[in-house]
């Protein structure tokens, strides 16, 4: 027989002043399975505590019920309380008598009478409770970050920093990210690469740091402190442990298609570095251009390099290893805007470029060394367009979220033009300028006192007429016709998710949501965590920001990755799903429904007459079952239960209430 | 049977842990008023909640049974309420199939933020239970003779 | 079409992959017939194929779920959507299976009325030439006939309905859909289902049924054929699907052997009524 002792707590005058606690207690009395109940002035205070540990002792109680506040506030320290004496935590449930009942009524005669309903409820489902035990799972004190842009580095590097080892793996041939690619960085005009390759090196140099570039996420497994991780390394061509970097190769590649890195403002060789600075500085082949690789012709490279490293023989490699947390920076990618905005030329005229386009032109180490010029005629543009907001905020074409950089690096564009054109004329159109940032609002303010023209509304077309892009639009603070024949329009785009991030956050288990940006565990409070334990978030791939927010961010997430990595092992919450085998049918209705993939199906030995056969059950990853219950109404037979929440016990309070 | 002077209902809420039933913490934080006959369960989430719960409320005598959580896209658990929605909109509609009235079992999502909306929907929602009296379909004999006494 | 079928069995045994196959065969009462387990050449003599043959085929191979040769079953448009019913749900592997298709010309059962698919949906070999076939108006004729009641008396039709039910559990044993290692009805230590017999607990156990095969039923009807008390089973069920086919989107059940229950899915853009 179980022995269960309630406790009633006045909680002052807070519960005692609307329902008669001694009732409740009397009450109590009456209820199966009771066979103690007291009240008390504060059950949560020291003294308290103290007498229901002694009540425990003397009574030979084996199970408790608290009538006290909710169990949101008290639960822990009662749970706490119990683990010094001989009741295991979890055989206490909390009767919540003072928000849903003191505090909500007025008429003590009800208030009474609903507390002893509450109470019989919690009896009830006490007597049901079974003791759980904590486990502890070890941690791999090793971290996986994915996507090797400026977020990545600095997640990479503040983690490797404390002493944990690091996977930076980057889908490209270098690291560097979309910073690498920029100029200046507003608002203090600093130069992007002066102080992102710093960063880059130590990456490369850090004792701590293993880079894997040219590799991507093939599958991930296991849960948080033990994630088994699949990378795919794809084929460099080239063997990167005997290539010094010389470019000898690269010089002399017949073969060149256009650059990504210069954003098609260039061309680039079949083999060679995304760029000069590149980390690690060493070449790779490109499959998809590379002669030799298609139509086996060529070869030139493998006969001219010195140390023989080229190996056309090259093939994609698979890596599987063991992490105990993993930081997710896939960051971003411009809006393919041609589609969606034909009245912008969709693409045809070239002098029509994007913002990124335009940080290549500008940029001193860029095709034109640094020198603003026309794709089209390589003249120096006077007079230029820049409108900001394409694809953002636009939700009937485009994005309905605002893009958050394209402001300030709106304003830094038309700082730049103005710097390095005398005479230009930079004419932008807005929406809204939003500058929410330190010393932004005074580099908008100064790009103005430059020259910079803001004209509030936005370009309804460009056309070409004499060589001239000519843009229509409206002034709407003075609500009339604009147009503009300019030279060079520059658009800044939306920035959109990265290719691929919705597999990848299929294969961790984390939620995106309707535009793919990653969703983090809790807008405010939990901003770098995911809902899964053990994979953060850095950078863009949460949403649009600009470089001090990534960093930030990053650093952030880095944090919360070396807290977890310092400990040796953690505590996993006993309130799982738990699965009965003999009787699941192992139909998989519950795997889906899953948000954590904690349930899978496997199959196991049981004996069907004479004979052992393999029968399919679910099985629940202890480590990655968050405790939601879902899973246990998907299954009919109700053969997966969530312990503390089983379904008798739901059953036996409903049932207590109807008494 | 005549509806007895004084009868109070019994109306039985289950709330999530991280948003209805914090919602409601929050009423009680704010002293705000609602019926006494609105008793609520706890669970981790609303997906948690079986729609044989409610028969089963209904059979032993409740005459009100709601089910609250996050709003959809605000799931602790992420996609837990999306599995509650097609759950509840099928079981609400055969409910009705079978004779229970529509106002006798509502969902509702109330978020912890939303004491007020917490507090209205229990006055509400008992009010109408109280004007339409007991339940007395899906009961067991032994307690509509017990409610005769 | 009977010596098609027969052929088609006898080819089936020669091949030597089929270890035996569920027909039908006559029994003393012209009007009636049996299942027939073939086991070999010999018994293919005893199938009969006549408008009496009602009983579904599919279901026995649930009682075989490892079985040394695969199981033959000759099929109605029915029988088929049951074995993708169990395929779907994971309980028969199609690989284990024989499946000779029949086309159908409806039985001696009030159900055919309202058949979508006569023509089965998987098979093996297929007897018979398919039929142009498409979704009764009278799916949910019964439905809304309940609709149309206040909720008075549309509890007091079910009153009368579960005070005749006796829990035979005959519903649930024919079900396609009640694949079940340990059917929730039979637990008596989690409590879902008391075993008292009477009008509350039998309406629990209807509920209760309807709602777990309610997204997955193939509306084959031998729920209500195999009644002894002749409760309209199906419009519990099918009062699920139309609203189902109502909030979702047009929905048959069993039509493919990897099905997605509409219960087990969600959309971000479902209907929001609970606001």
């Amino acid at each position: 027989m179980s022995r269960v002792g309630v406790f009633v707590c006045h909680c002052g005058t807070n519960i005692a002043q609307t329902v008669d606690v001694e009732r409740v207690a009397e009450a109590a009395k009456s209820f199966p399975g009771v066979v103690y109940s007291s009240t008390y002035k504060y059950m949560c205070s020291e003294p308290g505590q103290a007498m229901i540990k002694e009540t425990i002792e003397k009574e030979n109680l084996d199970r408790i019920v608290i009538c006290s506040c909710t169990p949101r506030m008290h639960e822990v320290t009662f749970r706490k309380m119990l683990k010094g004496t001989k009741i295991n935590p979890y055989q206490l449930e909390i009767a919540n008598i003072r928000e849903q009942c003191s505090w909500v009524h007025t008429d003590k005669e009800k208030a009474t009478e609903k507390a002893i309903n509450l109470a019989r409820m919690s009896v009830a489902k006490v007597l049901l409770n079974e003791p759980l035990h904590t486990s502890s799972i070890p941690i791999t004190k090793r971290a996986l970050v994915i996507g090797g842009g400026i977020a990545g580095i600095q997640a990479a590097l503040d983690i490797a920093d404390a002493g944990h080892e690091v996977v930076l793996v980057e889908k490209e041939s270098s690291i560097g990210g979309k910073m690498a690619m920029l100029d200046k960085t507003f608002p203090t005009l600093d130069c992007s690469a002066c102080i992102s390759t710093p960063k880059m090196v130590d990456v490369s140099q850090h004792p701590n740091i293993t880079l894997m570039t040219s590799s991507e996420i093939e599958s991930v497994g296991g849960y948080v402190g033990n994630f088994d991780v699949t990378i795919r390394q794809k084929a460099k061509y080239v063997n990167h442990d005997i290539c010094t970097g010389c470019g000898l190769c690269e010089t002399k590649c017949p073969t060149k298609v256009i650059s990504e890195f210069n954003q098609g403002l260039a061309k680039r060789p079949a083999i060679g570095k995304m760029y000069a600075q590149a980390v690690p500085a060493k070449p790779v082949i490109d499959p998809n251009a590379c002669r030799k690789l298609i139509d086996g012709k060529c070869g030139l490279c493998a006969k001219l390099c010195p140390l023989g490293c080229i190996n056309f023989e090259d093939e994609d490699k698979l890596v599987t290893e063991k992490f105990g947390a993993i930081v997710v920076a896939t960051g971003y990618q411009l809006i393919e805007w041609g589609e969606l905005y034909p009245e912008y030329g969709g693409g045809k005229y070239k002098d029509v470029i994007t913002g990124l386009q335009f940080e290549r032109l500008v940029n001193a180490s860029g095709p034109s060394e640094g020198h603003i010029l026309r794709p089209s005629d390589n003249t120096e543009p006077k007079t230029i367009v820049i409108i900001k907001c394409v694809g953002s905020r636009d939700p009937k074409k485009g994005k309905s979220y605002c893009s958050r950089a394209c402001c300030m690096y709106g304003a830094k564009h038309a700082h730049q033009i103005l710097d390095k054109i005398p005479g230009a004329k930079v004419v932008t159109f807005y929406i809204d300028v939003r500058t929410p940032g330190k010393n932004y609002e005074e580099f908008y303010d100064n790009t103005r006192h430059d020259g910079a023209i803001y004209v509030r509304g936005r370009v309804s077309k460009i056309y070409e007429e004499d060589g001239k892009l000519i843009c229509l639009g409206e002034d709407s603070l003075l609500a009339r016709k604009v147009a503009v024949k300019a030279d060079m329009v520059v658009l800044e785009t939306a920035m959109v998710p990265a290719v691929g991030i919705r597999e990848l956050a299929g294969m961790l288990g984390i939620a995106v949501d309707n535009h793919g940006w990653v969703t983090e565990a809790h807008p405010k409070l939990r901003p770098v965590e995911t809902q899964t334990g053990g994979v953060f978030l850095c950078g863009v791939c949460q949403g649009p920001k600009d470089i001090p927010d990534t960093v930030a961010q990053a650093g952030a997430a880095a944090s919360k990755v070396i807290g977890l990595l310092n400990k040796d092992s953690m505590e996993t919450s006993p309130m799982i799903s738990k699965v009965d085998e003999s009787k699941c049918a192992g139909c998989g209705f519950c795997v889906k429904m899953c948000p954590y993939k904690a349930i899978t199906l496997e199959d196991i030995d049981v004996r069907q007459g004479p004979k052992t056969v393999k029968k399919t059950v679910a099985k629940i990853n202890g480590g990655l079952c968050q405790g939601c219950g879902a899973c246990n109404v998907a299954c009919r037979t109700g053969c997966i239960e969530l312990l503390g929440f089983k379904n008798n016990q739901i059953l036996e309070e409903v049932d207590s209430l109807c008494l | 049977m005549s509806v007895k002077e004084n009868w109070e209902p019994k109306i039985l809420a289950f709330c999530c842990n991280w948003c209805t039933y914090t919602g409601a913490d929050l009423a009680g934080l704010n002293r705000m008023k609602y019926p006494e006959n609105v008793h609520v369960i706890r669970v981790p989430c609303s997906s948690r909640v079986n729609p044989q719960f409610i028969i089963r409320a209904f059979q032993k005598g409740c005459d009100g049974v709601m089910v609250c959580g996050c709003h959809p896209g605000d799931c602790h658990y992420a996609t837990g309420n999306y599995y509650t929605r097609r759950r509840f909109m099928l079981m609400k509609r055969l409910l009705e199939h079978n004779g229970i009235d529509p106002n006798r079992f509502v969902c509702r999502w109330i978020s912890g933020a939303e004491a007020a909306k917490f507090r209205d929907v229990v006055t509400q929602v008992s009010n109408q239970i109280k004007a339409m009296g007991p339940n007395e379909k899906f009961r067991e004999p032994y307690y509509l003779e017990k409610e005769a006494e | 079409m009977i010596n098609e079928i027969k052929n088609a069995c006898l080819k089936a045994f020669e091949s030597g992959e089929v270890g035996y196959i569920i027909g039908w065969q006559a029994t003393r009462f012209a009007d009636k017939t049996t299942p027939l387990f073939m086991r070999s050449a010999e018994d293919v003599e005893k199938l009969v194929w006549n408008k009496y043959c009602v009983n579904s085929t599919a279901k026995y191979a649930l009682e075989d779920k490892y079985p040394e040769k695969k199981i033959g079953i000759i099929l109605r448009g029915c029988d088929s959507r049951a074995v993708a019913r169990m395929i779907s749900d994971k309980q028969l592997k199609r690989e284990n299976l024989y499946l000779i298709g029949v086309v159908c010309d409806g039985k001696e059962d009030p159900i055919c009325a309202t058949c979508s698919h006569k023509t089965p949906v998987i098979y093996d070999v297929l007897i018979g030439q398919p039929t142009t076939e498409e979704i009764s108006p009278e799916r949910f004729a019964e439905v809304e006939k309940i609709a149309a009641m206040t909720p008075d008396e549309r509890y007091n039709y079910w009153a009368v309905q579960y005070d005749k039910c006796i829990r035979c559990y005959a519903c649930r044993n024919v079900c396609p859909a009640c694949n079940c290692v340990e059917c929730y009805a039979d637990q008596y230590r989690t409590g879902w289902q008391g075993k008292a017999h009477n009008r509350a607990e039998n309406q629990v156990y209807g509920l209760t049924r309807a709602y777990h095969v309610g997204d997955r039923c193939i509306e084959c009807g031998q729920c209500e054929r195999v009644c002894p008390m002749n409760l309209p089973i199906m419009s519990q069920t099918r009062k699920m699907l139309k609203d189902i086919n109502d909030l979702f989107g047009p929905t048959e059940c069993g039509l493919t052997i990897e099905e997605a229950p509409v219960l087990g899915e969600y959309d971000l853009n479902d209907r929001e009524e609970f606001m």
